[in-house]
């Protein structure tokens, strides 16, 4: 122990000695991890909001659709297509809902004209949805179950709908769905994962099958849905997803699609892979020169230090304690180095952010990650120097007589 | 030869039969011919000669710097010349202390930093290891120095330095290569008084040098010429 406190003692001198030797040996590290760790972050910071936004949303969102076996543009999910899915035991929660078809949405009857041509779509949901989608009411509230039953009519419109229709906040509007007036009861904040629900209008499953569906979109009493929003464990998006193909099917005449809705997000918010690559070699091979350059120094340091070496051997110092205070002092530059091109690293990301207003996003494994490979570097260097300095003869070096 | 009585202690270091060769085959060179000699505790002894007499080979050879051709050297009773180059090292550490001509003081380090290199891998606490060396660096008279570097001392105390660096590990032989060679007058009578009051019945202090002045300070004066030794004489210093 006190022998390693002595080499310590001994290659910290021997830095401290020299110091513009000592930074012309840190340079070497410093440019390549710096390079590395600022090609990295800054590679990952320009798709900061978007990995932010992911994060956020949560991926586990899953939309599971029915699709005709035959093309049928009209597929049906089956009438208990939530219990169903529900006895996926992956699944946190599930919302059905039923695209309608072919429904003019208009401010009000004289406007007919104008908005006719914008195609709005029109949406039967259960209660269930916001929570699922996890988006928050703008003003308002969601549907519930009394707007099935009673005889006035209540929809939830999108915030983008509601600025194209010029809604105020709590303002007591309506709106004509095929010219039937319907009450907006709220209006709905914007959902990232499903843009479309932005400008959309939702209803409930009774009222859609009382004004708008044919016959046979009822099943019994219930009114068959064509989309299920389900939330799945964390994690566990990939399977669930598969299983509830098999789960909601169950062998019916409908297929059911699942698609995981982050998955686009995901994909976009993946940084720009082959700069990455180029950049953190530029970085490598900076590291790797700056490798070749602590050896060249090391090796004339020893050879300026012969003198010294001789001393020390004279005074009994072992080629062992020779060596393992040069390499010492490989260690200390790689460790300081390394530090010092992992702050200069953060700087350089943290300039690169604030210029292009990106966000500062750096993995953490990055910074330990760094210092060792600087360190490695550094120790694979100064082997060399350090095994030419424990060959020194002393009688070569001191000149006796 | 050996005109030591039975009961005298110990040498603290032998030559026995030593050859020091240089080169191979038919080019050696013979630096030093089966030459033996024993250092006794108390010895103050000068080792002169000419130019390629063969001293610093013999320097070398009593200093554990170097192995002998043919021979052994015992220190302290040990036979070194069977020993590896870390043990060696050791012994080297332990028993010798080194002066040189150029007083090879490490520059980066100040007067009490390069006294304690020689106590340096030994498992000195920190703190004793500088009140050692303070103490060494007192005893040549320069402890009100100890935080100069060598280029701010003088020649003269840099050689105190150097001899307090020697001491501080308590060694049993002084071995000195031409001490004063790079010394003024008065710097090397100095550092010769300092050589003089070294001695001690415990200790040897063996001075290589052709310099008369530092050889007839000596007590025992062994000459050397062609790689043997061509007079060993004790006498009263003049």
């Amino acid at each position: 122990m006190s022998a390693a406190r002595d080499l310590v003692g001994v290659a910290v001198n021997g830095l401290l000695a020299r110091k513009v030797r000592t930074a012309l040996l840190l340079l070497g590290p410093v440019i390549g991890v710096a390079a590395i760790v600022a090609a990295v972050g800054l590679t990952d910071s320009a798709k900061g909001d978007l990995k932010r936004k992911v994060d956020e949303l949560g991926t586990n969102l899953i939309e599971a659709t029915a699709a005709s076996s035959f093309g049928g543009q009209d597929a049906k999910l089956p009438k208990d297509a939530v219990e169903r899915a529900r006895t996926v035991t992956t699944v946190e929660s599930v919302s059905a809902v039923l695209e309608l078809q072919n429904i003019v949405v208009t401010p009000y009857e004289e406007a007919a004209e104008n908005f006719e041509t914008v195609p709005v779509p029109v949406l039967a949901a259960d209660t269930l949805l916001p929570g699922v989608l996890d988006v928050p009411m703008v003003s308002g509230r969601w549907l519930n179950e009394f707007d099935d039953g009673v005889s006035s009519r209540a929809a939830v419109i999108g915030i983008g709908l509601a600025r194209q229709f010029d809604v105020l906040p709590g303002e007591v509007r309506s709106l004509l769905l095929n010219g039937i007036e319907y009450s907006v009861i709220g209006i709905v904040d914007g959902v990232e994962l499903e843009p479309a629900f932005d400008t959309a209008v939702f209803i409930t499953f009774q009222r859609a099958a009382d004004d708008f569906l044919p016959d046979e979109a009822v099943d019994g009493d219930v009114v068959l849905a064509n989309k299920l929003y389900v939330r799945s464990v964390e994690n566990r998006e990939d399977e669930t997803a598969e299983a509830l193909k098999v789960a909601v099917n169950l062998g019916g005449p409908n297929e059911v699609q699942t698609e995981l809705k982050s998955e686009a997000l995901e994909l976009a918010a993946q940084s720009d892979r082959q700069l990455q690559l180029i950049v953190v070699s530029m970085g490598l091979l900076a590291i790797i020169v700056g490798g070749i350059g602590i050896a060249n120094v090391m090796s004339i340091s020893v050879i300026q230090r012969s003198t010294e070496i001789g001393i020390r051997r004279a005074l009994g110092h072992t080629r062992g304690t020779i060596a393992a205070q040069f390499i010492l002092e490989a260690i200390a530059v790689g460790f300081f180095g390394g530090l010092l091109g992992v702050a200069v690293g953060v700087g350089a990301i943290a300039i690169g952010v604030t210029v292009a207003g990106w966000v500062f996003t750096l993995q953490p494994m990055l910074v330990p990650l760094g210092v060792v490979l600087a360190m490695v570097i550094s120790v694979v260097a100064g082997l060399y120097p350090a095994t030419r300095a424990a060959r020194l003869e002393p009688l070569e070096t001191l000149r006796l007589g | 030869m050996d005109d030591t009585p039975v009961s005298s202690p110990a040498p603290l270091l032998e030559l026995d039969r030593v050859s020091r060769l240089y080169g191979h085959g038919d080019a050696a060179v013979a630096a030093l011919k089966e030459v033996s000699l024993q250092i006794m505790p108390g010895d103050f002894m000068s080792i002169m000669g000419p130019s390629g007499s063969g001293k610093s080979t013999m320097l070398g050879l009593l200093g554990c710097l170097d192995v002998p051709s043919s021979g052994v050297i015992r220190v302290g009773g040990v036979d070194v010349t069977e020993l590896d180059d870390d043990d060696r090292s050791r012994v080297r550490g332990d028993r010798i202390g080194f002066v040189f001509q150029q007083f090879h003081l490490i520059p980066h380090l100040d007067a009490v930093s390069n006294v304690e290199t020689a106590l340096l891998y030994r498992g000195i606490r920190p703190k004793d290891r500088r009140a050692r060396s303070l103490a060494a660096l007192d005893q040549v008279g320069l402890a009100h120095r100890h935080d100069h570097r060598p280029v701010q001392l003088s020649g003269g105390e840099q050689q105190r330095v150097a001899l307090a660096r020697a001491l501080v590990t308590e060694p049993s032989i002084v071995l000195g290569d031409e001490p004063t060679g790079a010394l003024d007058s008065k710097n090397a009578e100095h550092v010769m008084e300092i050589f003089a009051s070294l001695q001690a019945p415990e200790r040897a202090i063996v001075l290589v040098t052709h310099d008369p002045a530092v050889g007839e300070a000596a007590h025992r004066r062994v000459r050397m010429r062609d790689g043997s030794i061509v007079a060993d004489e004790r006498a009263v210093p003049t």
